[in-house]
């Protein structure tokens, strides 16, 4: 999934997540393929935003992101649980990369 | 400091310089017991830009009605006046977090997806009331940084330069911690005892009597929320998690990949209450 700005949207992207108005309410569905005029008028709105269909990683490169969670546990590693918590986290911070 | 005079601060909270007005307000009509539904409604539909925070919250993806809530009275009805109450007071809060902690919102709204999705995860009736407790927990700190700045700053001095956690490190600049602050207030502010408990014991879930499967949820929340390095709460160090807590949720390393997957999600899905300063 990928949050790409508005001004580099393209006819053919499929909505991840629908786009809402201010209040929150729905107004292009989840789904839908984007043509020129729904770009224009996503364009016309205040959306800095939106999600469509193309891959995107992580802004914090792995290492330091996995850096931060050792210093993060640093003194609770041994506790009970906390190993299994960790090694959760590890793999579901890993798993943001593939 | 003595105890009672740190509690007649925080429950003066309404004459306190620091908090904003909205917050004043929405305080006072809430300690009234008599407070009715629609004396909520009248004062939220008379400040516009709370009614658009309010609803904005609703229906993000924070809470489980994304684009389908429309009033405020609407919400009243799917969520109830307890989870109406606490979002409210959440949202005024929010206007000063940035300034008492920086990241404490990221860490709150965190806090509150997480709780709502082991709720659901756990099939509890009132999902929204966990979240909204999850919300709440930390709203001690706000009050405290705010009005005690310079007795604050120290005790995050004293979490960073020792590597303990931020709740210990108070304990040596106040007489009492967050957590009993967030409790003198939520008792104020009369929600029920389950959301009291929820506050109060978020370090310490066992001594829940009323609301133990709950408090050890936004206990895990907590824990999970800071494991995963999301926003900023005054330390940066895990606390260990509770050994009788976890064994009450008992999750699988599958199980908690699939919750911290819920939560990237609605990070990525709910732009504006994660980014508005």
């Amino acid at each position: 999934m990928a949050r790409i700005s508005v001004d580099k949207l393209e006819p053919g992207m499929r909505l991840l997540k629908p786009v809402l108005n201010k209040s929150g309410m729905t107004l292009l569905a989840e789904g839908t393929e984007l043509s020129e005029t729904w770009i224009r008028r996503i364009q016309d709105m205040e959306i800095e935003s939106i999600h469509v269909d193309a891959p995107v990683e992580p802004a914090v490169p792995k290492e330091e992101m996995l850096e931060q969670l050792d210093r993060r546990f640093r003194n609770v590693e041994n506790k009970p649980y906390m190993g299994l918590i960790k090694r959760s986290v590890q793999e579901h911070i890993e798993e943001m990369y593939r | 400091m003595d105890v009672q005079v740190l509690r007649s601060r925080v429950e003066n909270i309404n004459t306190l310089p620091t908090i904003p007005g909205v917050l004043k307000h929405l305080s006072a009509i809430i300690e009234n017991p008599k407070v009715s539904l629609s004396e909520i409604s009248h004062f939220v539909s008379n400040d516009p830009s709370l009614t658009t925070k309010v609803l904005k919250m609703v229906n993000s993806a924070v809470y489980g009605f994304p684009g389908r809530i429309s009033s405020v009275t609407h919400a009243i009805m799917l969520l109830g006046l307890n989870v109406v109450k606490g979002l409210l007071l959440g949202i005024s809060v929010f206007e000063v977090m940035q300034k008492a902690m920086l990241g404490l919102r990221e860490h709150s709204l965190g806090c509150a997806v997480t709780a709502r999705l082991i709720a659901q995860k756990k099939g509890l009736k009132e999902p929204e009331e966990v979240s909204v407790g999850a919300l709440l927990h930390d709203i001690g700190k706000v009050i405290l940084a705010l009005e005690f700045p310079a007795e604050y700053e120290s005790a995050m001095n004293t979490a960073q330069t020792r590597g303990i956690p931020i709740v210990e490190a108070e304990k040596t600049a106040f007489p009492e911690a967050h957590a009993a602050v967030g409790a003198w207030l939520a008792q104020k502010w009369r929600f029920p005892r389950g959301l009291v408990d929820m506050i109060e014991y978020h370090h310490c879930p066992n001594l829940s009597k009323s609301a133990s499967l709950e408090t050890a949820i936004v206990h895990f929340s907590d824990v999970l929320v800071h494991a995963r390095g999301l926003g900023f709460a005054g330390d940066d160090t895990v606390a260990a998690v509770d050994p009788a807590a976890f064994e009450l949720l008992r999750f699988s390393q599958d199980d908690i990949k699939e919750i911290l997957r819920g939560l990237e999600d609605s990070i990525e899905s709910s732009e504006e209450p994660w980014l508005d300063t």
